[in-house]
């Protein structure tokens, strides 16, 4: 379990910086920053550039995503933005649009 | 999972929490704080955000207002510098308060003026399980135990105590500090000899500066 957890029921309006892993299960607006592992769980809803290591969706998220390390769209994620990572997975069933960024 | 949020201790929140579920805290929050369930400030855990909520557990450092429909518990941690208010108010000995507390129904508050005296004492101490009424004997017992911690005091520099007081009394006092207040600087008047004037002018001085 993820060290810093945004419910189901939660909303925040404002900025997560986090030295350790983030879930999101309920909804983020604003900035997320995180040095470890971001999750955006089913359900959940992320309006927000997210900073992270490895980043997982399966919810939604509206903004860019820069990974210092992955990121997966897994099934059921949809992602509007622009994704920059070293290395991409999107799953069958995700939903996505935007620019893929990666080192080559 | 799903109902308990968690706010990290190596997290940093600079934004508005609402919603429904309970909110756990061991990072740092600042900005609002408003859920529908229990909201728990752990020891590593340091608030400076007003918070509202079904129940309020402090075991870290809080900076503002805890109002809470149903309980506001501060652990023997907890360092609290804003206003209490909810029906039931608990201070385990060693929490620390400064502000005004309120025993009253979260949104039927009574009046402020007829509200119980508020701790003015750093350190306010009970023992376990303290009920509503045993709360508000606190805050008069300990009042005549104080005179003489601030008197030897005053008798130095006048001043100093005089602005720590009306500081922590920033909102319309209650009877008993008031009377304590009124009580120490008529004490200390007649006390300094000639010389402590200049010593008072300084004093006087760095307080207007200060406002």
């Amino acid at each position: 379990m993820a060290s810093t957890v945004i419910g189901a029921g939660i909303t925040i309006e404002g900025e997560i910086t986090s030295d350790e892993d983030v879930a999101v299960a309920g909804t983020l607006r604003g900035k997320l920053i995180a040095k470890d592992a971001v999750s955006v769980e089913h359900g959940g809803i992320v309006e927000a550039d997210v900073t992270g290591g490895p980043v997982t969706v399966a919810g939604s998220v509206t903004g860019n995503i820069t990974s210092s390390d992955r990121v997966d769209l897994q099934n059921g994620a949809k992602v509007v933005g622009n994704v920059r990572a070293t290395r991409i997975t999107i799953a069958d069933g995700a939903q996505f649009k935007g620019n893929v960024d990666m080192d080559v | 999972m799903a109902d308990t949020s968690v706010i990290g201790r190596a997290s940093f929140v600079r934004a508005r929490v609402t919603g429904d579920g309970d909110l756990e805290i061991a990072g740092r929050v600042e900005g609002e704080i408003s859920v529908s369930g229990e909201v728990v400030i752990e020891a590593t855990g340091l608030v400076a955000a007003n918070v509202q909520a079904r129940r309020i557990v402090v075991r870290g450092a809080v900076k503002g207002d805890l109002v809470a429909t149903e309980l506001v518990l501060l652990e023997a941690t907890a360092r609290v510098v804003g206003d209490l208010r909810a029906p039931r108010i608990a201070i385990v000995q060693g929490g620390l308060v400064r502000g005004q507390v309120t025993t009253a129904g979260g949104t039927a508050a009574r009046p402020r003026a007829a509200a119980t005296a508020a701790t003015r004492t750093p350190a306010v101490s009970s023992s376990a399980a303290p009920t509503k009424a045993r709360e508000e004997q606190r805050p008069r017992a300990a009042a005549p135990t104080a005179p003489p911690v601030t008197k030897p005091s005053a008798a130095k520099p006048a001043p100093a105590p005089a602005k720590a007081e009306s500081k922590a009394n920033g909102r319309p006092a209650a009877p008993a500090p008031s009377a304590q207040r009124g009580a120490t600087i008529a004490g200390a008047r007649p006390g300094p000899p000639p010389p402590v004037v200049p010593v008072l002018k300084k004093g006087t001085k760095a307080v207007q500066k200060k406002r």
